[in-house]
């Protein structure tokens, strides 16, 4: 196990190369740069210039990623040119603000998600089944900012129940994250609805029946371990769709995590910081994945990281 | 399944049971003020890369002082100067400072303060200093400071409304300066976090510290939350109520609302080095197409008004000119007798979605008469570089002027050398030259009227509409003014009467 793991973040290393790399280029490559934000529209050539060099921006494009590559290694993003603050510490400070919201709505799409799914993968083709699956198709389509305002206009302008936006207390939390959470709790449940359904049908279900177990008993001790194995993947597998989500979501709620950071470098051209997200982001998936391939080989004694089935 | 039942019970009355912490006003009762943050402040640093930002202006003014400011109607009034005055030629400018004034901590505000911010602020390239290019400026004493411009420039006290002063020995990228800031203005600030600005009043201010215990401005960026905030309590202040919600806004007994002339204009230049676009006839025609009156009244009901000059009405050096009168059928025959291609596609350009209805009516309006349009909604970066490149063949733009002098627009967007819309008149470069030159007021709105005149005649772009700002705020406050920039001030806030 422990070679596997030392493997996979050895393996891990070349991805954030790659996605260290690929940033670095599409950031140059769009349109509009950060000396004409910076200088705005009245800036003479001169100045222009001198911004220009001074950023390191009037280097060739080699020169310009091999020092990249030199501080990314060091861990050095560089200097905001907005904030004027070193990009990695701003990008973190906003770290565990979005970690909070992730979290808070995995949970909630994973309780949910779990609960439902289990309801109409336990009755299939009951009205209960029927219900669900037409609730979690329309969560999935519904657009997640469309969502999050008329969550705002309902539950914090109709009924007063809960604040329109910002941070601070728990009860500013609840619309973000369940914003957030619905379009992944519809996935769960989809997924838990048919692997409980398929389960259900298994030859050691007929089996623990027939040893007189209840209906709950069997759903609870034989089905739900076995029906997890697909949503353990799919929950550690989304935790990357999970953070473009948030990106939305934390603009709606004016939520002061990473994404409202991302937006906001990507508009004004902020390399730095875009880098320095994007890294980050890449590492924190590359991360969810290998604990989900962990995960997945302790619920699945058949499944073995090295390969072997 | 009872176990995540009761999971999901239990999780659903601990988010009830937070409800009660935010679900009423949030100041009422208190004097604490919370304002609904329109734009981003991502820095307090007056001098630096964001510093000529609105958002950070926003913030600096409550806790800096500057040499003047612009008020509300648009005179100026002194700061940290009590006057100022020109040599004949405005190209040296003495402003007598206000004695007795203190930082926040106690320190007093002094000449040499106001000298080294000055330095700072030229030396860290921020985008308000290039409004000063070659400027020096120098104490001759305790008591004044002398500022000295290469050529000569009337619009300089208004430019100085975004030049903030510091303590002295503020270095660049001074991180632990701006964590705990140390300025003259009515505000201190109390805390400086991604999501809000907090400021608290500044005991040692010489106007008197404000009435309010605390201002906190929250970042709000999605219009939807701002304004639920604000009808539900939420928050006290807000603006930038677009029309189609001002009716819901205007609904609740609770709130104040009000629009106010700003300093904008929109302003659609015809790209004139085109061949397409070089005559002022074409240009004219052109503008004449378009029914201006009713996409504003549809649109903009409440928070525009057809532009009668180049710069808005509340604006030094703004002159009415002669109404653009709506007529397709003489448009569309001038266009012909001008020998226009009218299978030539023209492209307009804008950024920012909420300006895609205007835009789109205009193409609309120009396609009645068979001109051909292509709409390029643009990223604002992406537009700002096409912009200077003159990649465009119509640009919209929502041009504000926070100097409220026409120095600011006309002087520094329609010179042959600024070389913003390919429009080049030396008739107009010598009125402008004048205008900047000359310190005597009335002279100076002369000149800028005939510079003006030239450039709606000639129709160097179209000026359809002035823009209203909609303000909202709580009854329970009073002392609010409305700003026609989108900076209104806190300092004279109180709760209550």
């Amino acid at each position: 196990m422990f070679r596997v793991i030392v493997k996979r973040l050895l393996t891990g290393v070349l991805v954030m190369w790659g996605a260290a790399s690929l940033i670095f280029l599409i950031v140059r490559v769009a349109p509009g740069d950060p000396v004409t934000i910076l200088l705005g529209t009245d800036a003479s050539a001169e100045q222009i210039a001198e911004l220009t060099a001074s950023l390191g921006l009037d280097r060739p494009l080699l020169s310009q990623y091999l020092t990249y590559l030199t501080d990314v290694a060091r861990l050095d993003f560089g200097r905001s040119y907005l904030l004027g603050q070193p990009a990695m510490p701003e990008v973190l400070e906003r770290v565990p603000a979005t970690a909070e919201l992730m979290l808070t709505s995995t949970a909630i799409a994973v309780v949910v998600g779990l609960a439902l799914g289990l309801l109409a993968g336990s009755r299939p083709g009951s009205i209960v089944d029927r219900i669900v699956s037409a609730c979690t198709i329309a969560l999935q389509s519904f657009p997640t900012f469309w969502v999050g305002i008329m969550l705002i206009l309902a539950f914090a302008l109709a009924f007063r129940m809960l604040p329109s936006a910002g941070a601070g207390t728990p009860a500013h939390l609840v619309l973000p994250s369940v914003t957030l959470a619905l379009p992944f709790t519809a996935i769960v449940a989809r997924l838990t609805r048919t692997s409980v359904a398929e389960t259900m049908g298994e030859p050691y279900i007929q089996t623990a029946r027939s040893k007189g177990l209840t209906e709950r008993q069997v759903l609870a001790g034989h089905a739900l371990r076995n029906s997890l194995i697909p949503v353990v993947t799919v929950v550690g597998l989304h935790m990357g769709g999970l953070m473009g989500g948030a990106v939305i979501v934390e603009n709606v709620f004016a939520w002061p995590g990473l994404g409202s950071l991302i937006v906001d470098a990507v508009s004004n051209r902020d390399y730095a910081v875009v880098q320095a997200a994007t890294f980050l982001i890449a590492g924190i998936v590359m991360l969810f994945n290998l604990v989900t391939d962990l995960v997945y080989s302790q619920l699945d004694p058949r499944i073995r990281l090295d390969g072997a089935v | 399944m009872r176990r995540s039942l009761a999971i999901v019970a239990v999780a659903a009355l601990a988010l009830s049971a937070c409800t009660t912490t935010t679900g009423g006003t949030a100041g009422s009762g208190s004097t604490e003020v919370v304002v609904a943050g329109t734009y981003p402040i991502d820095s307090i640093d007056p001098h630096g890369p964001q510093g000529g930002g609105t958002g950070p202006q926003m913030a600096e003014q409550a806790i800096f002082s500057r040499l003047l400011r612009v008020k509300p109607d648009g005179t100026l009034e002194g700061d940290l100067a009590t006057a100022w005055k020109s040599d004949p030629t405005a190209s040296e400018w003495t402003f007598t400072l206000r004695q007795g004034v203190k930082f926040s901590d106690g320190k007093p505000v002094t000449a040499k303060d106001i000298v080294d911010s000055f330095k700072r602020f030229i030396d860290l390239k921020g985008t308000n200093s290039a409004n000063f290019p070659g400027y020096t400026l120098a104490s001759t004493s305790d008591t004044e400071v002398v500022l000295k411009a290469p050529k000569p420039d009337a619009a300089i006290p208004r430019k100085l409304a975004v030049f903030f002063v510091l303590p002295s020995g503020v270095t660049a990228n001074d991180t632990a300066f701006f964590e705990r800031p140390v300025g003259s203005g009515p505000f201190r600030l109390e805390r400086f976090s991604p999501n809000e600005i907090v400021f608290v009043p500044n005991e040692h201010h010489y106007g008197g510290a404000p009435k309010v215990s605390k201002v906190t401005v929250r970042k709000m960026p999605e219009l939807a939350a701002r304004l639920t905030a604000l009808r539900t309590g939420e928050v006290d202040i807000a603006w930038g109520i677009p029309d189609d919600q001002l009716p819901a806004v205007q609904g609740e007994s609770s709130l104040t609302v009000q629009t106010v002339q700003s300093s904008a204009v929109f302003t659609m230049w015809f790209n004139s080095s085109i061949p397409a676009l070089k005559e002022a006839a074409v240009r004219r025609a052109l503008w004449q197409a378009i029914d201006f009156q009713t996409i504003i009244k549809q649109l903009y009901p409440q928070t525009g008004t057809p532009s009668e000059g180049v710069v808005s009405a509340n604006t030094l050096g703004f002159v009415k000119q002669e109404p653009v009168r709506h007529d397709p059928a003489a448009a569309k025959a001038a266009l012909t007798a001008a020998g226009f291609d009218f299978n030539q596609k023209l492209r307009l350009q804008f950024a920012n979605a909420e300006f895609r209805p205007f835009n789109q009516a205009v193409v609309s309006e120009l396609q009645k008469i068979g001109v051909q349009v292509d709409l390029l909604e643009k990223e604002q970066a992406v537009f700002t570089k096409d912009l200077l490149a003159l990649n465009w063949d119509i640009n919209f733009q929502q041009l504000s002027n926070p100097t409220l002098d026409a120095a600011n627009t006309i002087g520094r967007l329609y010179p042959c050398a600024a070389k913003r819309n390919g429009y080049c008149n030396p008739q107009l470069d010598q009125l402008l030259a004048q205008a900047g030159a000359s310190a005597d007021e009335k002279e100076r709105v002369r000149l800028y009227g005939e510079a003006a005149r030239i450039i709606w005649q000639d129709a160097v772009g179209m000026f359809p509409m002035a823009v209203k700002h909609a303000y909202a705020w709580n009854k329970r406050l009073s002392g609010f003014t409305p700003d026609p920039n989108g900076l209104p001030s806190f300092a004279g806030l109180q709760v209550g009467s």
